[in-house]
Order: structure tokens, then C-alpha cells, then sequence
């Protein structure tokens, strides 16, 4: 065992000591100077790449573009950069109203078959003209194998038959049946250059998909800015289009950079690095609301959240869960307002109808589907009126059933899915919906859903037969149209969109009535029966309609926060302010 | 000989069981690429589109012949999400990791070493036990945790970036010149490297100060002492060089916990690598991109292994004589 301290004692004299000591001393001082110049480089570089950028609007998200081909990318992102890069024929501006893009005005003939767009006058970013011909050959390229792989656009191109070009500054576009959504589905449609594109698409349109214009930058474009730079996880320049048929961006350049969590980003965004962000976390936006030369904007309508219930009139398992009274108890016994101070930090409002806020304007929400006020009285009432009676620990006991659909005598306590893909704490949500069912006798259990690919699983089931799910919590993102958050409880959608499992062929044929009026008044009052049919129903108990929270330095206005992924003015309209 | 050759077998019989763990793992959790997807153009059509393209509606050994076969021919196979080739989607993530990971290794060896090192020499002291908890410490913590502390502590201190590769900024109105990207990719390295430096530098400090202890015990240094050399040359020829054994062995079977803690790190800085890749990959079940990124990493880790295998027989010549005796 050596001594140490003597090795200590040693070390302090000898003159070999005393020459390392000034050996050392003028190392340390050339590391020193060098540690100095290392760092006065790479740490004194802060904000040299801003000096020189006073138009650039720097944008944070938490939303990446996955792919720059529409045929490929699904991402909530990749729609943002489709709509500043691609002309549509209509698109939302503000006030989420339908107006054209490329197209100045349309006409359909009497029996709504037929649609004749007159187009704007413009170039793609190439100089190449942009003509109705681009139209047509994105239109009846897509149809050709709408099932394969071209399926991700041809699906908002469902009643269309073909497309014909008169001459250059008009198209013309032939429906199958007439169609109530087929505008509202144009807004996603997105024309391409076939001069680009052509090449690419080999025999039927299967090259479509391979083709990645990320490697050919920049991109060809014919909407307002056109992409120079693409990084996947990282920054996305845009740059001003001088060919655009529209109004001009006010910006010298957008450049959306990508954050994996919300904590860099806010941070990045205060510390001035930003000027504005997409999506603050709502835990976070009252923090923001403090900071000086920052405005925090609040638009209803980000999403609504729902309790849902499989609702498959086969499932064998807790078969009361699917009785209306029931549902209607539960609703009596959630605390929403509870819900939006404590996990929505007052950023939301009780909600009751499948349509969020944001089709409000529009004229889609129907205003007498109101929730349930909080009463937990009621709900042990109407529990006590069915005869569930309360057992050991205070659980209500279903009553042994027989027939078509036998079940022994059990308590009512039910498994729910709460899968991890929600913007908002999931697992804070349902401790206060367990407290709150606890009072009316009903045990709920949390089950981690996982991804939303895997919650999706578990609600299904075995096969996708919806047998064995009792109950989940998820949300829908809005869409203006309600034709689509509309079908997602019909049976066509099973194993597709929906999560519910719901059966209904009365609300089918609803479904299936609605998608095809043409008269705005009358559809208008179908989709309100459906709303009200739904709230009744209650394939979903709807908890809340958030709030779409969004933030920027004063530097910058004329912000459109709703029109994310909707219409060109998302870019085109901030301005220094 | 015989040595070497029963490593690389080994090594290779590894990567196959690996390669195999790799395929069945991923299709064992609920859910495929397409299930989770809920959008008003997520149509079923588009759905049995895309799961009809990548072979997802074969049987599965079917399938896991078809990844073998194409794996031998060098193809890692075609991402579910992006439908571009694996080794694309990879390689630049891969690419943007490899500096991480080096200056993050490099600061956990340096300081690990130096904590190590100074920790022995010290023993019993303040020092000493101060060193040797504040390894613990960071040994323990989380290195995400670490991060989040290095965002919002260090990061406005030091006027460092806390997210992305590069400046959104650099080069847009105008053409940035290379020594000014190299400045702002480093200066955006500096926090995930220190971070991960941070995290791993623990192990590093205290194997050093173990195999330090055992070596200042040794004969040699007692004679080196007695021969007059100084304290800094004991230490640098004699017992840090013969220390350095079990750190090769460490850094070599680290490897995998390197990668592992880059994830998190990544994750944190929003930092576009392999880490950032793989997260992404486990959420939109992308098969392919996933094999793809375990198959390089699990080959990485297994071939710095077989690599600290053969290393260490050339440093310790006992080994090496050893294994002569064995084979003859």
C-alpha cells in the first residue's frame, strides 16, 4: 500500500519539480490564450446572424415537414409548406371563409357536375408559364391510380371524374355526383408543375412517390414563396416567389425552424432568437403573457377533447356502457370546468358538439348543443333510476342480464385508454375524471395507450372488431368543413378513422345525405341535426374546445394564427411592425 | 490468431441475433405505420396503398426473408413515412451525430480522467470525496435532466444556442462563408457535447480513480518513486498508463450507453441526429428507418467491442502471452 501523503510532501520540492512548474506555468498560458480565442470566436459570434436579417420572420414549431411531396407527406407541417410553395384552386383567408387562390371565380352548371374555374395570370418560380395544363395534369394524374400511389390526394378528389383545360387561363372539372364538400376538399388539393413532375411519374403515376424535391432546391413553385433550404429536423427557408400570382409577402424570407420540445422553444423565444411561435404549451402562456414586447394571442378552436366510449352494438363486455342514460349520467358527473382551469390553464371552454369553434363562423356548430352542466346528483340519480345499485367500496353493481347479449352481474368499473400522444397532460385529465366518476359509484382504471398507433390498436381490438375496448380519451383537430369530423362515426370508417365503433345506419344515411347537398341552408340544418343526434348519442362525451395559443414579438404583425395549413396568408400577411 | 478469429466470429454471430431482435421487436407492439393515422385524407385506400407497397400485408417471415436478403445486398430498405431510401434518410442524422459524440466522449474521458486521476492521488481528502460525489452525482442524474439544466442555466450565460445544428438565420438574405458555418455548427455543438460529456463523465472519473488506486500500489511506482522521479512523471508514465486498461474496456463497452445518452440529448437540443431520427422513427413506426438505425448501431457498438477485444491484447502484453500459451 503506498503512502500518499508522502507522495504529497515529495511532489512540493527537487528541482526537477521547479522546472515542470515553469514548464507547466507556460503551457497553462498558451492554453489559456488559446481557450481565450477559442471562446471569444465561438462565443461572441451570438446574434451576428441576425444583424443582417431584419426581414427574415424567424418562426418556432413543434411541427416538422416530414416531406416536400404531396403525395408522400402527411404531417400537420407538411400542409404549411404545400400551401406557400403549390397554387390551390380556393383556400381559406381570414375568418377561415372559403375564397379563391389561383382561381379569380367559378361557376358550376345546374346539375352541379360540371365546375369552370377562370385562373390568375402567373409563372411558376422557374418562369415557366403557370397554365390550366399543370391543372389538368395534376388533376387526372392523381385519378388515374387513386388507389395506389397517388391515394393520399385523390382522396379529397372523391367525386371528381376529370379535368379539361379550354384554354390556358380556365379549367374545367367534371364530378361523378354532385358533391357538397367538393370546394371545401379543392382547399387541399395542390397543383403541381408538369414540367417538374412529369418525369417522375413513370406508368400510372408510380414513380410519384419517390420523387423528393428536397434534393432539387430550390423548389419549383407557383404559390407565394418557394423553398431553399430544407432541413427535416431543423430549418426551413423560405424565399419570396417574384412570380406569384397573389399578394406579395411582406417578409424577405420565413424561416420555420423545428424544436423537439416546447421548453427549447420558448426559451429560444424569449431569449429573442424567434419572432413568433406556433403552438405554446398551455401551462406556459401565461408565463409568456409577462414578457415585455411580446403579444400572446388566444384563438378558440385548437382542438376538442372527448371521453369516448366503444360503442360497437356487438360488444359483449360492460354492455351498459352503451345505453344513453348512462352516457348521459357520466356527462352529469364531469367537472369540464375543472378540466379547463386545472389542465387546460383556463385556455379552453366546456364543449358538448363534434364540430369545434372553429367552424363556427362558418356556420357549422349548432348552437343548442350545449354540455351538461356539472351535477353529480342527477347522475347518481339516473344511475339509481337503472337500478345499478351500490356495492362493496361503493361501486354500483350491474344486474346480471340475459337474451341475446347475457352478462353476469358486475360492478361498473371500466378500463380507460389514455395514449400519450396529447398535447395536454393526459394522465392529469383522467386522475380528475376518476375522482369525479368515484362520486357517482363508477371505477375507472387508466390504461396507457402508448402512440397514437398503439392506442388505436388497443381501441379496436383483436381484428379491429371494437369487442373488447370500454372507454378512452382523445381529441379531434378541427376541421372548417364538417364533413370529415362528421364520418368519423359512421361504419365506413371503421378501422380507418373511427374510434368509436359506432354502428348506426340511420346516422349513415345522414352521413351519406349531407356530403351531397349542394344547398349551404339545407345541409346546414342536416349537419345540425347530426351534431344534435351525436350529442344525444354520445359516441364521445366532448369535454373541451381548446384554445390554439400562439405568440409574438411586437416587432412582427398581421398575424393569422387559425389559417395554419389553410391559406397563404399565414406568410404572406406578417409584416414588420 | 485463433483468438482473433473466434472474436470476429463471435462478433458476427452477434450482429446476426441482433440483426433477427432488431426485425421481430418492432412488429411485436400494437400498431403498424398506417393504424395510427387520423386525417381527413388518411383514407383507407391510402392506407392499404401504403401497406401494400412495403410488403406490411405479407407474412412476417416473408418479410423478415426479404429484409435479410436485401440487408446483404447492402439495402436497409425504404422509409414507411418519407418513402425515401433508409441509408438517406440516415446518413445525414448519422453524420450530424458523429462530432456530437466524439467531442461528448472526449470531454467525459478528459474530465472523467482528470477527476479520476486527482481524486486518487488526493484519497481521503476533501478533495477526494468531493470529486468523488460529484461524480456519483452526474452518474446518477439523468442526462436529460442535465440538459434542461444546461438550457436554462448555461446556456444564456454563455450566449450559446439551445437548439438546432445551425442558426435559423445563417446565410438566408445572403451566401454564409464556411469559416462562418463552421463557427455556428460548433457553437451549436458545444452544449449537447458538454451535456453528454457531463452525463458520461462519471464512470469515467471513477474507474479511473480505481484502477489509479490499485496502480499508485504497485512495485514500479514505488521504485519509480525511489528512483527520484517526480510526482507528475510517476503519475503520467507509470500509474495513468497502466490505468488506462480498464478505461479502453470501458469506453469500448460504453458505446451503447454513448448512443443511448445522445438520444436524450437530441432530444432535448432539438438536435437533428441519429437520436432525434430514431424518436421520430418509434412514433410514426417506421420499420424500415428503425432496422435501418439499430442494424448501423447495433453493428457500431459490436464492432467497438471486437475492437476493444483486439486492442486490449495489443496493451497488455500478460494478455497477449497468455493467449500465446493457450494456442501454443
Amino acid at each position: 500500500m503506498p503512502d500518499l501523503t508522502r507522495l504529497h510532501v515529495t511532489r512540493a520540492a527537487g528541482p526537477t519539480h521547479g522546472r515542470l512548474r515553469g514548464r507547466l506555468r507556460s503551457q497553462l498560458r498558451l492554453l489559456g490564450c488559446a481557450a481565450l480565442l477559442i471562446s471569444a470566436t465561438f462565443l461572441s459570434a451570438t446574434g451576428s446572424a441576425h444583424s443582417s436579417t431584419q426581414s427574415v420572420l424567424t418562426v418556432g414549431t413543434t411541427y416538422y415537414i416530414d416531406s416536400l411531396n404531396p403525395f408522400v407527406g402527411i404531417e400537420p407541417q407538411d400542409d404549411t409548406a404545400y400551401t406557400m410553395v403549390f397554387p390551390q384552386l380556393v383556400q381559406y383567408g381570414p375568418g377561415l371563409t372559403l375564397q379563391g387562390d389561383w382561381a379569380s371565380s367559378w361557376s358550376a352548371s345546374a346539375n352541379g357536375l360540371v365546375w369552370t374555374f377562370h385562373l390568375r395570370s402567373g409563372r411558376w418560380s422557374d418562369g415557366v408559364p403557370l397554365t390550366s395544363r399543370d391543372a389538368v395534369w395534376t388533376i387526372n394524374t392523381t385519378l388515374v391510380d387513386a388507389k395506389g400511389p397517388t391515394a393520399y390526394l385523390a382522396g379529397v378528389l372523391n367525386d371528381v371524374k376529370s379535368a379539361s383545360a379550354p384554354n390556358a387561363s380556365t379549367l374545367v372539372i367534371t364530378l361523378t355526383k354532385p358533391s357538397a364538400t367538393f370546394l371545401s376538399n379543392l382547399e387541399q388539393f395542390f397543383i403541381l408543375p408538369q414540367h417538374v413532375w412529369a418525369k417522375y411519374a413513370g406508368k400510372n403515376g408510380a414513380g410519384l412517390k419517390n420523387f423528393n424535391p428536397g434534393q432539387h432546391l430550390p423548389m419549383v413553385s407557383g404559390g407565394p414563396y418557394t423553398i431553399t433550404q430544407w432541413q427535416e429536423k431543423g430549418t426551413t427557408v423560405f424565399r419570396p416567389n417574384p412570380y406569384f400570382y397573389g399578394p406579395r409577402s411582406h417578409a424577405g424570407a420565413v424561416a420555420l425552424t423545428y424544436y423537439t420540445n416546447a421548453t427549447s422553444l420558448l426559451a429560444d423565444f424569449e431569449a429573442g432568437n424567434l419572432d413568433y411561435v406556433e403552438d405554446v404549451p398551455y401551462a406556459d402562456a401565461s408565463k409568456l403573457n409577462g414578457i415585455k414586447g411580446v403579444t400572446v394571442t388566444y384563438q378558440p378552436g385548437n382542438e376538442v377533447t372527448n371521453l369516448g366510449f366503444n360503442s360497437n352494438p356487438l360488444k359483449p363486455r360492460n354492455r351498459e356502457l352503451l345505453s344513453t342514460q348512462v352516457r348521459e349520467a357520466f356527462e352529469y358527473a364531469i367537472p369540464r370546468q375543472q378540466l379547463v382551469s386545472t389542465v387546460f390553464g383556463g385556455h379552453a371552454v366546456p364543449w358538448a358538439n363534434i364540430m369545434s369553434s372553429f367552424s363556427q363562423s362558418s356556420g357549422w356548430v349548432n348552437p343548442a348543443v350545449k354540455p351538461l352542466p356539472y351535477d353529480p346528483a342527477k347522475a347518481n340519480t339516473i344511475l339509481n333510476a337503472l337500478g345499478y345499485r351500490r356495492g362493496p367500496g361503493g361501486i354500483r353493481v350491474v344486474p346480471a342480464a340475459k337474451g341475446r347479449f347475457p352478462q353476469a352481474s358486475h360492478q361498473m368499473s371500466y378500463r380507460v385508454i389514455v395514449p400519450d400522444d396529447l398535447d395536454f397532460d393526459g394522465n392529469l385529465q383522467f386522475q380528475i375524471l376518476q375522482t369525479a366518476f368515484q362520486k357517482i359509484g363508477v371505477k375507472l382504471t387508466e390504461v396507457p395507450g402508448g402512440d397514437a398507433s398503439q392506442a388505436y390498436t388497443m381501441i379496436t381490438g383483436p381484428n379491429g372488431k371494437y369487442l373488447n375496448a370500454d372507454m378512452y380519451t382523445w381529441y379531434w383537430h378541427p376541421y372548417i368543413d364538417p364533413n370529415f369530423n362528421l364520418s368519423v362515426v359512421t361504419r365506413a370508417q371503421w378501422n380507418n378513422n373511427s374510434d368509436t365503433g359506432m354502428n348506426d345506419p340511420y346516422y349513415d344515411r345522414l352521413w351519406q345525405q349531407q356530403s351531397q347537398l349542394t344547398n349551404v341552408t339545407k345541409r346546414r340544418a342536416l349537419v345540425w341535426k347530426m351534431e344534435a343526434y351525436l350529442a344525444q348519442k354520445r359516441p364521445y362525451i366532448q369535454l373541451v374546445n381548446t384554445d390554439l395559443i400562439t405568440a409574438h414579438r411586437n416587432s412582427w404583425t398581421g398575424f393569422y394564427p387559425n389559417l395554419w395549413s389553410y391559406g397563404k396568408a399565414y406568410y404572406t400577411s406578417p409584416h414588420p411592425g | 490468431m485463433s483468438y482473433t478469429i473466434k472474436r470476429v466470429g463471435f462478433a458476427v454471430l452477434t450482429m446476426f441475433i441482433a440483426v433477427t431482435l432488431d426485425f421481430f421487436l418492432f412488429r411485436v407492439l400494437p400498431g403498424s405505420a398506417v393504424s395510427g393515422l387520423r386525417c381527413q385524407n388518411c383514407t383507407l385506400q391510402f392506407k392499404q396503398a401504403i401497406i401494400h407497397q412495403y410488403g406490411l400485408d405479407k407474412p412476417k417471415f416473408e418479410q423478415y426473408l426479404i429484409f435479410l436478403v436485401r440487408l446483404l445486398h447492402g439495402d436497409l430498405g425504404t422509409s414507411v413515412a418519407n418513402n425515401q431510401p433508409v441509408w438517406s434518410d440516415i446518413s445525414g442524422p448519422l453524420l450530424n451525430t458523429l462530432p456530437m459524440l466524439l467531442a461528448g466522449t472526449l470531454v467525459a474521458i478528459v474530465i472523467g480522467v482528470l477527476s479520476g486521476v486527482v481524486s486518487a492521488w488526493r484519497r481521503g481528502t476533501l478533495v477526494d470525496r468531493g470529486s468523488l460525489w460529484t461524480s456519483l452525482v452526474f452518474y446518477a442524474m439523468p442526462t436529460q435532466w442535465i440538459g434542461v439544466l444546461v438550457v436554462f442555466y448555461v446556456a444564456s450565460v454563455l450566449g450559446l444556442p439551445r437548439a438546432g445544428i445551425q442558426s435559423s438565420t445563417l446565410g438566408i438574405l445572403g451566401t454564409a462563408s464556411t469559416w462562418a458555418t463552421i463557427v455556428d455548427r460548433t457553437r451549436h455543438l458545444i452544449l449537447p457535447a458538454l451535456t453528454l460529456g457531463v452525463g458520461l463523465y462519471g464512470q469515467f472519473a471513477l474507474v479511473t480513480r480505481s484502477a489509479m488506486l490499485e496502480t499508485l500500489g504497485e512495485d514500479y511506482v514505488l521504485t519509480a518513486r525511489a528512483k527520484g522521479l517526480s510526482n507528475l512523471t510517476v503519475i503520467r508514465r507509470h500509474a495513468l498508463r497502466n490505468a488506462t486498461l480498464p478505461l479502453v474496456t470501458l469506453i469500448a463497452l460504453s458505446a451503447g450507453s454513448i448512443v443511448g445518452g445522445a438520444i436524450v440529448v437530441e432530444d432535448v437540443f432539438s438536435y437533428p441526429g441519429i437520436g432525434l431520427a430514431t424518436v421520430d422513427a418509434i412514433n410514426q413506426n417506421d420499420y424500415p428507418v428503425l432496422q435501418g438505425i439499430f442494424v448501423v448501431l447495433t453493428v457500431s457498438v459490436i464492432l467497438a467491442n471486437l475492437a476493444a477485444d483486439l486492442l486490449y491484447m495489443r496493451l497488455d502484453p500478460r494478455v497477449r502471452r497468455e493467449l500465446d500459451g493457450v494456442t501454443g
